[in-house]
């Protein structure tokens, strides 16, 4: 017989507080496997009608509700739950209240980046590797182990900056406009500029290092950071080499 | 709550919403030079654009015979001769150039290298009458990536998120025809900072979606959708077209709750053989594949309201027929699985594998996808308001809608792949109109008209009262579902207004604290007031509405009459501070144009019920031959809200 219940632990952050609540989760079938998501939902309902956290697809398309499930970041709506789990706000951004983090930081540090002339034959094909960087939802899972975003001081949630230093979705952004077939080649060093001055470089310092994780699957070391280093210091990296 | 927490800013035009309308507003003001401020309650470009098919309708993207008549006219068709002209010649002139637009902003079809063009899906999507859908890698999250990278382009560009925009600031002036409204501007609540803003802008662009979150979970669509911008509208003086013109997907994952709500398939799906069961195993429907999905969810409701539906509010999908036949069985799966692969995965997640198999039939029901009807607005979507007279529209000076936001465009049916076009062509119109009126305007700079109009919201924080804003929600919700959801009575009308009453009643017993920073209550009650306020309006539109038209499904009353004429329903609060209902007669497309749509629908139940009467060896046959006409194309994709996703939208919809 399967247990009625499953006890989950909900990390709330208020006012510069942290209390660890624990909600029973009351299973709706008895061979029922919820999502993190499901939990959220009803400790709202029946327990804590002031539990912020967001959502919005509840189909893995939209990026927006990732917490950490045991430390680590999940899509809520798709992550399942079991006995004893702990859920909290991700810990790579700053929380606004409980599972809530202010995510603009990132936009922000982007503005601007991609004004820059295009060619005007609209009708070139772009690469397969084009259409795997488009698959990003901007969960902003890939932010957890990497070393330049963990450069940055946790931004003030009173102010609107931008954060200086880079991470996986920032510079997927710039690689995906750098392979883009409609960006000249005469653009592409203003492309590369960005994304040292976002601190690349420290990639290029820690690359066997550290491990990122994307949240749908994109290999963002090969696909995204490699590429961006060969593109930024590939000339370097050869006259050393000789 | 002290005046520390009020924030003084100004700007040309403020954008309400940052999904694929919003941004497209944005880029269209500021590359006017002008100051735009976006104001967004969920993160940049999160919304139902991101998450939907990523099929837009581009006019002659098949052939060189896709006039901008052509388009026009098949969308005025398509939506019961209820969308207004100026508006669907508006969305034909401008598909190509607002198609382009995207792609220079990061949009990446696949070309068809020998026409030098976007590549159109293998089969012309239902309902088009030319071959004009084209579809992309990555779906909506493609468009997502192209509204983000919009939107951070420009350094005139301001943009806030988690901030829930409260009211239009707004002030009469003497007008030609009695008073005028003029806007002013904006207030919101920044959630994160825990500030309020006091934006004073000559220019609002509503364009913060739809309402199906008045539905949830039985809705397939972003959470945020409380009705935002027909309240905003509505509230600022705006009439509201259509409102009872909601479009619901018939077949939706009733159960495990973490699917609720999401696609399983479209009418086609159910293929050849497919029939709706209900909970004794009694046929509701067949032909489902050629059945409206306005049909397909009446019979499901039906089947519900007589207490023979399934157990979690819905009907069964068997497809076993399918699987089944000797010859024809073996091509069925090939076919469930490719023409709708992402409610295929759902489906097959969530009810199993023997489900997946379509070894057992699917437990289904309705989901809210879609709003037909909004804001009225003219072609260029400037907000109207009547004030005497629904035919002498006034305009409201500074105020814009558009995308899902706003009607006329639609009427009461949506062709598959035309909300794409609908948010870049009006949402660019949007932006290019309100950067104009910015132009010609003289800035105000007293706020003391923004204290008057917040002083209604200042008094919504510490609140204590009883009653829980989230629980109110959940009711309201239930409520929307039962009495107007997609299988309407007058008696539910009329409960459901008595209830809306009530909930009113309410909202002066809520507990709300007074805290600042990200106030989930108070985020709660404004969104409750929303879908309170768009409730009604589509419960006094509904009532309107006499018959079953597109979208609207009336048990206790008949389909329109092919003969009557069309009219839309416009709602507005009158003088005395009540909503109300009035008809908008619509021109009629000639008779002759009507009855050919007529005869093919019947033709084509003819055919079905043929290859039903046949002995099985012979239809099995037949069966089989569709099948490989179909699935020899290289590639079949049915897209969900398409017109391939039901056929028998495609005639049936007059």
């Amino acid at each position: 017989m399967e247990e009625k219940y499953l006890n989950i632990k909900i990390k709330l952050k208020r006012n510069n507080e942290i209390k660890l609540i624990e909600y029973k989760y009351k299973k709706r079938t008895y061979d029922e496997r919820p999502m993190a998501l499901d939990v959220l939902l009803q400790a709202q309902e029946e327990q804590y009608d002031d539990l912020a956290f967001r959502y919005g697809c509840r189909a893995r398309n939209c990026g927006v509700c990732t917490i950490d499930v045991n430390s680590r970041p999940k899509l809520a709506c798709r992550a399942r739950v079991r006995e004893g789990d702990i859920l909290s706000a991700i810990v790579t951004l700053p929380v606004i209240k409980d599972l809530v983090v202010k995510r603009d930081g990132i936009t922000r540090q982007m503005k601007g980046y991609n004004n820059i002339p295009k060619k005007n034959d609209l009708n070139e094909d772009a690469d397969k590797l084009y259409h795997n960087l488009t698959a990003c939802i901007e969960c902003y899972a890939c932010l957890d182990g990497c070393p330049v975003h963990a450069k940055n001081n946790i931004a003030d949630i009173k102010k609107n900056d931008a954060y200086k230093y880079g991470n996986p979705y920032s510079f997927l952004k710039i690689q995906r406009l750098l392979i883009d077939p409609l960006t000249p080649d005469s653009e592409k060093h203003k492309l590369i500029d960005k994304a040292k001055r976002l601190g690349l470089e420290i990639y290029r310092r820690e690359y066997n290092s550290f491990k990122i994780k994307c949240g749908v699957g994109i290999n963002l070391k090969d696909e995204v950071i490699k590429p961006l280093l060969d593109a930024a210091y590939g000339d370097e990296i050869e006259k050393q080499n000789k | 709550m002290t005046s520390n927490n009020i924030e003084y800013l100004d700007c040309d035009v403020i954008v309400v919403g940052s999904g694929g309308t919003g941004s497209q507003a944005v880029q269209a003001a500021a590359e006017e030079g002008l100051k735009v401020i976006v104001i967004s309650k969920d993160p940049m470009s999160s919304s139902d654009t991101k998450i939907c098919e990523g099929v837009i309708t581009v006019r002659e993207a098949g052939d060189n015979t896709d006039t901008e008549e052509v388009l026009s006219e098949n969308i005025k068709l398509a939506g019961a001769d209820l969308p207004d002209k100026n508006i669907t010649v508006a969305f034909a002139n401008d598909s190509k150039d607002a198609y382009d637009r995207l792609r220079v902003n990061g949009l990446r079809p696949s070309i068809n290298k020998e026409k030098n063009k976007p590549k159109t899906l293998a089969i012309a999507m239902g309902g088009h009458n030319k071959s004009r859908s084209v579809g992309h890698k990555n779906s909506g999250v493609a468009f997502g990536h192209t509204n983000w990278d919009t939107i951070i382009k420009y350094k005139n560009v301001e943009y806030f998120e988690d901030c829930w925009f409260l009211e239009v600031v707004k002030e009469e002036i003497e007008g030609n025809k009695g008073k005028d409204i003029k806007v002013l501007g904006g207030i919101v609540y920044d959630a994160a900072r825990g500030k309020i803003l006091f934006i004073n802008a000559p220019s609002v662009v509503i364009a913060s979606g739809g309402l199906s979150s008045l539905y949830f979970p039985k809705t397939d669509t972003m959470r945020g959708n409380t009705g935002d911008s027909y309240a905003l509208g509505i509230k600022a003086g705006a009439d509201l077209l259509d409102m009872e013109q909601i479009q619901f997907l018939p077949f939706c994952l009733a159960s495990p709750p973490s699917y609720e709500g999401l696609l399983a398939g479209e009418p086609s799906t159910a293929s050849f053989l497919g029939v709706l069961r209900d909970k004794n195993n009694k046929v509701i429907l067949d032909s489902v594949y050629l059945r409206t999905r306005a049909e397909c969810s009446e019979a499901i409701m039906r089947a519900v309201e007589d207490g023979r539906g399934s157990p979690n509010g819905g009907a069964f999908l068997d497809m076993t027929k399918n699987i089944s036949a000797p010859k024809s069985g073996k091509y069925f799966m090939k076919y469930l699985k490719s023409a709708l692969p992402s409610a295929y995965n759902n489906a097959r997640q969530a009810l199993g594998k023997e489900a997946g198999k379509a070894e057992i039939p699917w437990e289904v029901r309705p989901s809210a996808h879609y709003s037909m009807g909004g804001i009225r607005v003219d072609e260029y979507t400037r907000v109207i308001h009547s004030a005497e007279n629904q035919y002498e529209p006034i305009i409201i000076k500074g105020l814009f809608a558009a995308g899902q936001a706003m009607g006329g465009l639609f009427g009461a049916n949506r062709l598959g792949s035309t909300s794409l076009t609908e948010l870049a062509v009006f949402g660019y119109r949007a932006g290019k109109s309100a950067a104009k009126n910015a132009n010609q305007s003289v800035k105000n700079k007293n706020y003391d008209i923004f204290h008057k109009h917040y002083f209604n919201f200042k008094n919504l924080f510490n609140k204590k009262g009883k009653l829980k804003p989230y629980k109110l929600k959940l009711d309201l919700q239930k409520k929307c579902w039962d009495n107007i959801g997609p299988a309407r009575t007058e008696k539910k009308l009329k409960k459901m207004l008595t209830y809306l009453e009530k909930i009113e009643k309410d909202l002066n017993n809520v507990n709300v604290p007074k805290e600042m920073i990200w106030n989930q209550q108070f985020l709660d009650l404004i969104e409750l007031k929303n879908m309170i306020t768009t409730a009604k309006a589509i419960a006094i539109a509904s009532l309107k509405r006499e018959k079953s038209v597109g979208g609207h499904v009336r048990l206790d009353k008949k389909t329109s009459s092919l003969f009557s004429k069309p009219y839309s329903t416009l709602v507005k609060i009158n003088k005395n501070n009540a909503f109300e209902a009035f008809k908008l007669l619509r021109q009629k497309t000639p008779l002759k144009r009507i009855i050919n749509y007529k005869i093919s629908e019947k033709f084509r139940f003819m055919k079905a019920k043929i290859l039903r009467i046949l002995p099985e060896s012979i239809s099995d046959k037949i069966i089989e031959n569709k099948y490989k006409n179909i699935l020899g194309t290289d590639q079949i994709t049915i897209k969900p809200g398409s017109l391939d996703g039901a056929p028998g939208d495609k005639v049936n919809q007059i």
